[in-house]
């Protein structure tokens, strides 16, 4: 099945001419056009709500009825909007394929997955059901699954996130077509899954000529992997280009901020402190937290123990006053188990976490209220971490008035100073969070938490729902923060980049244990552990990079 | 298999807890039982035998003992008013009661399928508007009104079928459960419906059904072979609670239309204060409830590879 | 990412409009009926008690609207008198069972343990009687009438709200907003009552509503089977037990109070159902 390596056709594989499409009122693409050759991999940026989605899902065919689609979409010179619907069936799968973001929502949860990749075969080859089959268990081999013949078998509720995420691409790729259009691919998959999965791509384009339009948020991925880029926003298309000329001199004003906002471009040392020798201020003693094992009545009578799952495992770590420490860690790697036992979430099995010197675990009453408002947290999910009945200067005077710090009146007035702080206009103090866009509710958020004044602040993966433009805001944010009120944070993500441009010292995390620590810049040019060499090598950083450190 | 397991477990859990609830419902009722059960008019001879031979007497703990123990050899009571015991009552009286539960299902669940296909293929549109107004309106009729409007109608009025009775063969069945089975089926089919079509138009807009359509596969091979089968399953589940709501129906229709079933049994044995008929009727719609709800259970771990772990 | 995804998604929902006409009409029904229950001895035409043999099983007329019964009481009359038991019950079935399931559901989600053990084995039992059933077994067991009927309602009924309030506090449980409540030292009460509660209510009322709707209907039910309202007493479903006896010659007895509890029961379960899509409405944008 192994197609034509270098094509003879000269035209255009895909080409988009001045496509627009609205829905009702709102036009969400604005005359786009491009064009992608054969064999080619063509990167398309953009942040959230740039319509990058929405033109490769117009390309296949696959926009809502409601959709209002304007403009010329041709395909190997076929004309494709306006075709039937059994032209359209005839077409996908057999020539264009897509992979999709979420894998796990993508596959049929009541099938077999050889059974989902051997059906394009069935419809498009008219192989048989058995002829299918065995396709499809090589094209699990192909996509790197070991065990082909038995991963066939399960359903997608038995496989991992990188593994649902190949079975897709085997589908897709089943019947050979000339086009993979890949829709975020690897943003819901760790690092060094998501590194996998794009080797797994670049080889299938050189193999077999595969022409691939790679969507992503992340530059740093388009520009490892993509011989051209389109940068979109607001719909349109504001820049295309070769990925060099993109990356590394960019015309469009827009290219020039997602460019500089892509983490590690720059450094955040605003409020660094050098740490002379004290007692550290927050100290974690061979802390080991363990969720219990779920036992149910047929467990109980075959006498099978429960299995313990140890989130964390023996953990050290120690944070000076005014220190910004990183924890850095894939999914499952204990990083918010951690977050959650300072803050008194999680119960400690063993070993205890200490703040000036006393264990955290027995406080009560008057000295636990007093460790809230010393040791405060900013969450993940923007929309998530508020109250959606209350609107932004509720949630922030709620602590003030609630800690007897002021009464209910003089609250509002220090929560509104706490709104300006954050760099958001005193209008959106009457607003739900619903009414806020992500990066405003994590700025109401960050207001929140330091309403109590506090000592220690803890960022959970607090930019990871964000786009790059927005996180880059937020981290000058917080470093501007910290400098001014003095702060020690406790920075937790998935991403080195940002841990390491934001952070002065970094602990990797990986199966509830420390696996190594150190300054952050060290950690990221010279890594020590497998792992964590390993973790440098899956970053897709940009070529050149810009340092350029903004000093308080 | 380990679910199926646990299932079993919890269901024998279930039984224990059914027989308790039932065995204390008769210890319920206000004053002297031996009273309660000998009736208004027994003389104190009569309610002092009734104590002895029902073991009244006794401390609770060993009469619920006694209740268990009886229970497992197939006794579930007597009834005072028919002077038998209440097996043989639900041996006679139980199959006009299936006969109309079966029928109601034959008239429910095929066109409650169809409205819910017709109106999730072209959500808000005319008629998916037409069948959810009805879907809705459905469930705010009352079964008895319906009924005796019914039989009012089409039984004294057009003279089409019987107005009260079973009948002798299956044919005569047919015909003189029709209407209780309709007016059952009317106020069930909404119910259908909505879930139905609920789920349904949540998994027409599934993922994995864009990408089914992204792979080539034609609108119909997505309905049938994708949406479908993951729309039936809340449906399913949801049949295990119709079963119960399908129980409470028919004790009314059967009153209505004079059906000579179980939920006629009931009603007459609770207005002549036969508690322990009442007793074991309760007793028996729970199992039957818990049965069916084992097996919907059964049904959906087949169908769902995700229950079955 | 997900964001993206939003204008696709608002801009798909469409019978909106339609939506909201249907809720002001079910509203504007429901709201006739308190009216006319609250000012039934003003608005009502005759005393629904007063017996007048010579008019009886009298048809429709000018003098009596919706006809006479069968000791010649004013059927308009009895209807309008009708929906104060009809509505109390609504009210009196719904609103114990929606308290204490709601304060059981709320502190059995939150703080989990074996109390919430409890409170599941305990659903699953009742889950397994059928509800109309149990019911009629319980006001049978303690004797027909309308108090029993609303005993028997809170002891099966409150489970169900437990379970939902259940459900959906151990949804919100987890999420950042009751996280940061905690982590900002807010004691149990106050997250409980100012920030769970506030945010899991909103399904119990839509379920509220339609439960109204069953309750109305299986109280008819029972008063029509003489297990609920006992007569003299102008409850719908008794009403309609009167007048099946008179269904040949007199028609209106039985089919007025009919209507009426499905006009009630029609402003309820779309009130209930415009709700519920409110709700959902507001989630999702």
């Amino acid at each position: 099945m192994n197609g034509p390596v270098t094509p003879l056709v000269t035209g255009p594989l895909l080409d988009v001419i001045d496509v627009s499409v609205r829905f009702g009122n709102t036009r969400v693409l604005k005359n786009v056009s491009f064009q992608i050759m054969p064999g080619e991999i063509v990167g398309i940026a953009g942040e959230s709500g740039s319509g990058k989605s929405t033109i490769c899902r117009g390309a296949m065919g696959l926009l809502p009825s409601t959709a209002e689609v304007t403009g010329e979409v041709r395909f190997k010179d076929q004309a494709l909007l306006g075709l039937g619907e059994a032209d359209w069936a005839g077409l996908r799968g057999r020539d264009m394929a897509m992979i999709f973001q979420n894998p796990a929502s993508h596959l049929n949860p009541l099938q077999k997955v050889g059974k989902q990749i051997a059906q394009p075969m069935i419809r498009h080859l008219g192989l048989s059901a058995s002829e299918a089959w065995d396709k499809a268990v090589r094209l699990l081999e192909d996509v790197g699954i070991r065990e082909p013949a038995m991963r066939a078998k399960s359903y997608p509720h038995e496989l991992s996130g990188g593994m649902k995420q190949r079975v897709m691409i085997a589908a897709a790729i089943s019947c050979a077509p000339r086009l993979l259009i890949a829709d975020e691919p690897t943003t819901a998959l760790d690092v060094t899954v998501q590194a996998k999965i794009l080797e797994l791509l670049k080889d299938l384009n050189r193999q077999r000529g595969l022409a691939i339009a790679l969507i992503s948020h992340d530059l740093g991925v388009l520009a490892d992997i993509c011989s051209r880029i389109m940068v979109m926003r607001h719909g349109e298309i504001v820049e295309q280009g070769e990925a060099g000329q993109i990356i590394d001199a960019p015309q469009h004003p827009y290219t020039r901020l997602l460019v500089d906002s892509q983490p590690g471009r720059k450094q955040f040392k605003a409020g660094w402190k050098q740490t002379e020798g004290q007692a550290p201020l927050l100290q974690v003693e061979n802390l080991r937290v363990v969720f219990p094992g779920k036992r149910d009545i047929v467990d109980i009578l075959r006498k099978r123990k429960p299995t313990p799952f140890a989130a964390l495992d023996g953990v050290n770590l120690a944070i000076d006053a005014g220190e910004t420490v990183g924890i850095v860690g894939e999914s499952g790697s204990g990083k918010s188990t951690l977050a959650r036992a300072i803050i008194r979430q999680n119960r400690p099995a063993s070993g205890t976490v200490k703040l000036d010197g006393s264990p955290i675990e027995r406080l009560a009453g008057r000295d636990l209220l007093e460790l809230r408002r010393r040791v405060q947290m900013v969450f993940q999910n923007p929309y998530d971490s508020l109250n959606p009945r209350m609107t932004a200067l509720e949630t922030i005077a709620e602590p003030i008035w609630r800690h007897g710090m002021a009464d209910r009146r003089s609250a509002l007035s220090q929560a509104s100073k706490l709104l300006d702080m954050v760099e958001l206009p005193a209008a959106l103090g009457e607003r739900k969070p619903r009414q806020l866009s992500g990066g405003q509710c994590q700025r109401v958020g960050i207001a929140r938490a330091l309403a109590l004044q506090p000592q220690v602040l803890i960022a959970d993966e607090i930019t990871s729902a964000l786009d790059v433009t927005t996180q880059a805001q937020i981290l000058e944010l917080l470093a501007r923060l910290r400098r001014e009120r003095a702060l020690t944070l406790v920075y937790i993500s998935h991403d080195l980049f940002v841990v390491s441009s934001f952070c002065q010292r970094v602990y990797v995390f990986r199966s509830g244990r420390i696996v190594e620590q150190g300054a952050a810049a060290d950690v990221l040019t010279s890594p020590k552990e497998a792992y964590t060499r390993e973790l440098v090598a899956s970053l897709h950083r940009l070529p050149r990079q810009v340092r350029e450190s903004i000093e308080g | 298999m380990h679910t199926v397991l646990r299932r079993l477990i919890q269901l024998i859990f279930v039984l224990a807890g059914i027989c308790i609830i039932t065995f204390l419902l008769v210890h319920m009722v206000p004053g002297d039982p031996a009273r309660v059960i000998a009736g208004d008019r027994a003389s104190p001879e009569t309610i002092e035998a009734i104590r002895q031979r029902f073991g009244l007497d006794q401390p609770l703990w060993q009469q619920f003992v006694t209740y268990a123990g009886n229970l497992f050899t197939g006794d579930i009571g007597q009834s005072m008013r028919y002077k038998r015991p209440v097996v043989a009552l639900i041996g006679q009286y139980v199959w006009p009661t299936l006969f109309l539960t079966g029928y109601v299902i034959c008239l429910a669940v095929p066109p409650s399928i169809a409205l819910a296909i017709a109106s999730a293929r072209r959500p808000g549109s005319l008629a998916d508007q037409l069948i959810r107004f009805i879907g809705i309106a459905g469930m705010a009729i009352p079964v008895f009104w319906l009924g005796i409007m019914m039989s009012r109608f089409f039984g004294v009025g057009l003279g089409w079928f019987p107005v009260s009775g079973y009948g002798k063969t299956f044919a005569d069945h047919l015909h003189h459960l029709f209407l209780p089975a309709l007016s059952t089926a009317i106020w069930m089919v909404p119910v259908l419906v909505q879930s139905l079509r609920a789920a349904l138009i949540e998994k027409a807009s599934a993922d994995f059904v864009v990408a089914a359509r992204a792979q080539g596969a034609g609108e119909r091979e997505i309905f049938w072979c994708t949406v479908l089968p993951n729309a039936i399953l809340p449906t399913l589940n949801l049949f295990g609670v119709l079963v119960a709501f399908l129980i409470g129906g028919t004790i009314i229709v059967e009153t209505v239309y004079a059906v000579p079933g179980l939920g006629t049994l009931m009603v007459n044995s609770l207005l002549a204060r036969d508690y322990q008929v009442v007793q074991g009727l309760t007793l028996m719609f729970a199992v039957t409830t818990v049965a069916v709800t084992f097996l919907v259970d059964l049904l959906s771990a087949a169908i769902d590879p995700r229950a079955r772990v | 990412m997900s964001m993206e995804a939003a204008p696709i998604q608002s801009s798909m929902k469409q019978p909106a409009v339609i939506l909201s006409w249907s809720l002001i009409v079910a509203g504007s029904i429901v709201g006739i009926w308190i009216v006319l229950a609250i000012f039934a001895p003003f608005v009502a035409p005759y005393d629904p008690t007063a017996i007048d043999i010579v008019n009886a099983l009298k048809g429709p007329s000018a003098t009596h609207w919706f006809g006479t019964d069968q000791v010649g009481r004013d059927v308009l009359s009895r209807v309008i008198h009708g929906a104060r038991i009809d509505l109390l019950m609504c009210l009196a079935g719904v609103l114990p069972p929606l308290f204490i399931g709601t304060t059981v559901g709320l502190l059995s989600g939150y703080y989990g343990g074996a109390v919430d053990t409890l409170l599941m084995r305990l659903y699953d039992l009742t889950a397994a009687f059928p509800f109309f059933v149990l019911v009629l077994a319980i006001v049978g067991v303690l004797g027909p009438g309308l108090l029993n009927f609303f005993v028997a309602l809170a002891v099966v009924g409150w489970v169900t709200y437990a379970r939902l309030v259940r459900a959906e506090v151990m949804a919100i449980r987890d999420s950042e907003y009751i996280q940061a409540a905690q982590c900002l030292g807010y004691s149990d009460r106050v997250v409980l009552l100012r920030h769970v509660l506030p945010n899991a209510f909103g399904p119990v009322v839509a379920y509220a509503v339609s439960d109204a709707v069953l309750v109305m209907l299986a109280g008819a039910s029972f008063g029509f089977l003489g297990m609920g309202a006992q007569p003299p007493l102008a409850e719908w479903g008794v009403m309609i037990s009167d007048g099946s006896r008179y269904i040949r010659q007199a028609w209106w007895i039985c089919t007025f109070p009919g209507l009426a509890a499905i006009s009630l029961g029609l402003g309820l379960a779309f009130l209930g159902d415009g709700l519920g899509q409110l709700r959902r409405g507001q989630v999702s944008t």
